[in-house]
């Protein structure tokens, strides 16, 4: 296949070229392209939790010998997006999410669940109805940022992003759901909270492994505890509510952080609520310890990142290729 | 030949292309399953677009994880090695480097397509190294080389006839260390598959093969132990595992003129080893191998063109009536005696025809010093033996063991054997169309540097004209770097077995890739890497041991015997002619008789090979002569009565 038939093929590229030509004939303000970071995220939310081992938070010393279970799905998703034109100045993004989980069976990553997904993201109501339709036309999903109160391109993006950003949760719901059904006795952990997963199948062989702090659980004293956590030292256990049920979550230190930031080699668990949550937490934070070899030392986030959720993101950014 | 598409299930790998590694036409990297049976040497095929073929060498392999630096393992293992494994198996890869052989069509030459990657089956080895072009058909010029094993395939390789005895290229140049049984072992292995499957319309084929070392080649007329996979191997190169049963074997004598210089003397094979030996004539046109710039300045040249163009084995009568005719060593002193006599006797002359008497002398010491430089191959007085040129057959193999010679005597036997060689193919007259010429240690006789001699001359000669003579060589060394360029240059055909990682650093490796080096430094047995003009990229074989008895081997079957006096080296030859001759006849003959007249009478012997043995034996001693008594009155000159002597005061 040469370059023009590809461009001509009808897959995402011709239709991404369509999308810019009818922007383009539509008197936008110019074609724009591949976007490398995403616009800030709303201010930190916090959240309430209540401490369940315990009264209140507390440092606790984790068993590095753990047992690993045998089969293990890691479940992760990554996204792409570009904003195509302006209509006025509306940006029209193009999207790309895709999820997938490698299962780890006798220490190997295979690849078994994957899903992908192109779409648009536009505010419709600024864009108009006879654009709208000849967008629809091109074959892809277009999704609505919503109404606003008032547009502003920098919001517009933003919320864009939200939806980007759930377009991919779903997916992640998919594939974990999908592998749930192949592999009903494997462990699934998930890049992320349990957000979501309140009625998965199988849910107590779920773990929700966050890397990233942008919601807070903890505050005075129970803060101190948990961002001043020794290596391999793990916080009790507290409930934040998801819903209707709680969600059971305590924090991890990997590595020691002495000469880095708070957050080195922090994790934050999340499980399903379970009979004795003390041992429960106690047996996964010495598994998830044991995750740490080998170290994902591809990732700037390596103090961090377990290497089986690296791998998937290695896969998907192979998969996805030089998304534009 | 077609090229057929091969099956989905044998792709082991999938080509990559990035801007640092891009694929180009003639070289590409792909990569494998962690586990898979694509090693350095596998022969690979890229199937592209519209029929494309892209056949190609495996000369590289990388296997690295996603492991960003080292400092992270040690992070991970808490700086223990011992520390148990992760829980996950990090990701790896195996990438490899390819050289392309051949890409079908060949136009427009493109870089490899981006597509997957199989090993390649018995056809398309055929195709890769281009040999569809010679195998197949009636007149297939093919010889087998060794079998191409990669994947579990074992595929028969061969050369081209044309390529390896010209006339569009010749030659063959085998490097490997010493003592792994390779440089020989490989050569008696191409030589027993060119001997089995040259064709017949290419013409006669013979080899000459000079032994320069310890047994390596005195037992190619007996069968070598051959393992089950020496039987396979030669059963799929089509070849019928034999010694060269008809090999005739030549050796020059020790000093002592009767035992044979070879360690071929078991008794149960001494008598299939002819006497080399040559005299005035033999030598005489090879003066330059013996004589060094300094023995051979222009006058000692000219008075020696003068003894050989004026009076070698002619009748020669001096300026003071003398008739000569000088046909061996002895002849020639007693002409030089004649020379010194008469000019003694005419007074103040110091110049005989124009040759001045110290050059008289000074080629008189060095000629006649030859014989004792070279006893047992060069003869006073005896009657020669020498290979019989002219009368080659297809498929004879003469070996001439210079093994126990000297460094000079094997340098006469090199020039004269060749010069003689290519001097009857350039007549056509010598029995055959093709000489192979097997040549081991040949940094010794043809280094890259040092002196320029009448030998490296000899060889460089062959190697670059050889081949429209019929005229091969085929070589062998330890240190490829070390011999004339242009020899190994011109040689069309090259087989590496293992080396030193030395050798492999020097400049003529250079086009090699370090993993190719390495896998020549670590060679076993049996296994060499082969260049041919049809093979674009060299490929590693294996061959089968050699259907021959191997030195060692041949050595502990029939152990040397050990050297036996005049007399019964006379019965034990003789006898070996007629088994019915009584030794006390043979000792009642040689009674009394001169050893070099005896030796001279057993050579005769020998050579003729007559009905009645004894008879010829001592016509060729010729009559006794008996010691005449000393009459009284003839006792010499009477003494002096007296003699003052001036110094006793």
């Amino acid at each position: 296949m040469t370059g023009v038939d590809r461009l001509n093929d009808g897959g995402p590229f011709d239709r991404a070229r369509r999308v810019r030509e009818i922007l383009s004939e539509t008197g936008t303000l110019g074609s724009g392209g591949a976007m490398t970071g995403v616009p800030p995220s709303p201010d930190n939310a916090f959240e309430d939790v209540v401490p369940v081992e315990g009264d209140v938070v507390r440092s606790r010393a984790v068993q590095t010998h753990a047992i690993i279970p045998g089969d293990v799905g890691f479940c992760d998703g990554v996204q792409r997006f570009a904003v195509e034109g302006w209509v006025g100045v509306c940006p029209v993004i193009r999207a790309h999410v895709s999820a997938a989980v490698l299962l780890r069976k006798d220490r190997l990553l295979e690849p078994v669940v994957h899903r992908a997904q192109d779409f648009i993201v536009a505010p419709l109501d600024a864009l108009g109805a006879s654009v709208t339709e000849r967008i629809r036309e091109v074959g892809l999903p277009l999704f609505d940022t919503g109404p606003a109160t008032r547009r502003h391109p920098t919001l517009d993006v933003r919320r864009a992003v939200q939806v980007i950003h759930g377009q991919r949760s779903e997916l992640e719901r998919a594939v974990a759901g999908e592998f749930r059904a192949r592999f009903s006795d494997a462990w699934i952990v998930l890049d992320g909270g349990l957000r979501g997963y309140e009625n998965f199948p199988g849910n107590d062989r779920l773990l929700g492994v966050i890397k990233s702090h942008e919601t807070q659980y903890l505050a005075g004293a129970d803060l101190n505890v948990a961002l001043t956590l020794p290596a391999e030292h793990r916080t009790t256990v507290f409930e934040r509510r998801s819903g209707d049920a709680g969600v059971h979550s305590w924090y991890l230190r990997l590595w020691d952080w002495e000469g880095h930031d708070l957050l080195y080699g922090l994790l934050r668990l999340e499980r399903q609520p379970v009979h004795d949550i003390s041992a429960e937490a106690d047996c996964v934070s010495g598994w998830i310890l044991a995750e740490r070899v080998p170290l994902a030392g591809r990732s700037r986030r390596w103090d961090r990142f377990l290497y089986p959720i690296h791998q998937v993101e290695a896969y998907l950014n192979a998969r996805t290729g030089a998304w534009a | 030949m077609g090229v057929t598409q091969p099956a989905h299930d044998s792709i082991v790998g999938r080509v990559v292309a990035t801007e640092h590694l891009p694929a180009s036409p003639h070289q590409f990297f792909f990569w494998s399953a962690t586990e898979t049976d694509v090693g350095i040497g596998a022969i690979v095929r890229v199937d592209g677009k519209r029929d494309r073929v892209v056949f190609a060498v495996v000369i590289d392999g990388k296997a690295y994880s996603d492991l960003s630096e080292p400092m992270h393992d040690v992070i991970a293992a808490h700086g223990d090695p011992a520390s148990q494994d992760g829980a996950t198996e990090r990701r790896e890869i195996r990438l490899w480097t390819a050289a392309v052989l051949r890409q079908m069509p060949e136009e427009p030459l493109q870089p490899v397509p981006l597509s997957t990657v199989t090993l390649a089956s018995s056809d398309d080895v055929k195709l890769a190294l281009r040999m569809e072009s010679y195998v197949d058909g009636e007149n297939s010029t093919a010889i087998p080389v060794g079998i191409y094993a990669a994947g579990g395939l074992r595929a028969p390789v061969y050369l081209d006839a044309d390529f390896l005895l010209g006339p569009e290229s010749a030659h063959l140049n085998i490097t490997g260390v010493s003592g792994l049984a390779t440089k020989t072992s490989a050569v008696e292995f191409f030589l027993a598959c060119l001997f089995a499957r040259f064709p017949a319309a290419k013409g006669r084929v013979a080899a000459v093969c000079f032994n320069v070392k310890g047994a390596d080649l005195c037992f190619i007329d007996q069968p070598g132990e051959l393992t089950e996979s020496d039987l396979e191997a030669y059963e799929t190169l089509g070849i019928e595992p034999r010694p060269f049963e008809s090999a005739r074997y030549f050796a020059p004598f020790k000093s002592d003129g009767v035992n044979l210089n070879t360690l071929r003397s078991h008794p149960d094979l001494i008598s299939t080893v002819e006497p080399l030996v040559w005299g005035l004539r033999e030598v005489l046109d090879y003066n330059e191998v013996l004589l060094n710039r300094d023995d051979l300045d222009a006058k000692a040249a000219a008075f020696i063109d003068f003894l050989r163009d004026r009076v070698v084995e002619k009748e020669f009568r001096d300026e003071w009536g003398n008739r000569h005719r000088v046909t061996t060593f002895a002849d020639l002193d007693r002409l030089f005696r004649a020379i010194f006599d008469g000019l003694e006797a005419q007074g103040r002359s110091d110049t005989w025809r124009t040759h001045h008497i110290a050059t008289i002398r000074k080629v008189r010491n060095r000629l006649i010093n030859i014989s004792v430089r070279c006893k047992g191959l060069v003869t006073d007085d005896g009657v020669s033996n020498d290979i019989p040129f002219g009368e080659f057959k297809d498929r004879d193999f003469y070996v001439i063991d210079v093994a126990g010679m000297d460094q000079l005597a094997q340098d006469l036997v090199f020039t004269r054997v060749v010069s003689q060689l290519r001097e009857h193919l350039e007549r056509r007259d010598l029995g055959v169309e093709h000489v192979v010429v097997f040549v081991d240690e040949l940094n010794k006789y043809a280094p890259a540097d040092g002196p320029d001699t009448y030998v490296r001359k000899m060889l460089l000669d062959i190697a670059e004209r050889g081949r429209y003579l019929g005229l091969v060589l085929f070589s062998a060394q330890q240190f490829r770097s070390q011999v004339h360029r242009r020899i190994v240059g011109n040689a069309g055909t090259s087989a590496f077995g293992r080396m030193e990682m030395d050798e492999l650093a020097t400049p003529g490796y250079q086009v090699l890739s370090p993993a190719t080096k390495i896998k020549l430094a670590t060679l076993p047995k049996g296994e060499i890497m082969v260049r041919h003009p049809h093979f674009t990229q060299p490929v590693f074989l294996r061959f089968p041991r050699p259907p021959v008895l191997g030195g060692p081997a041949g050595l502990a079957k029939f152990p040397p015997a050990a050297d036996v006096p005049m007399e019964e080296a006379v019965i034990a030859q003789l006898g070996s002619l007629d088994p019915k001759l009584e030794r006390r006849a043979i000792r009642d003959a040689i009674a009394g008789r001169a050893e070099d007249d005896v030796r001279r009478a057993l050579l005769a012997t020998r050579r003729a090979a007559p009905d009645h043995v004894l008879k010829y034996f001592s016509k060729a001693l010729g009559p006794k002569v008996q010691r005449g008594v000393a009459d009284e009155s003839r006792a010499g000159v009477a003494k002096l009565q007296s003699m003052q002597d001036p110094y006793a005061t």
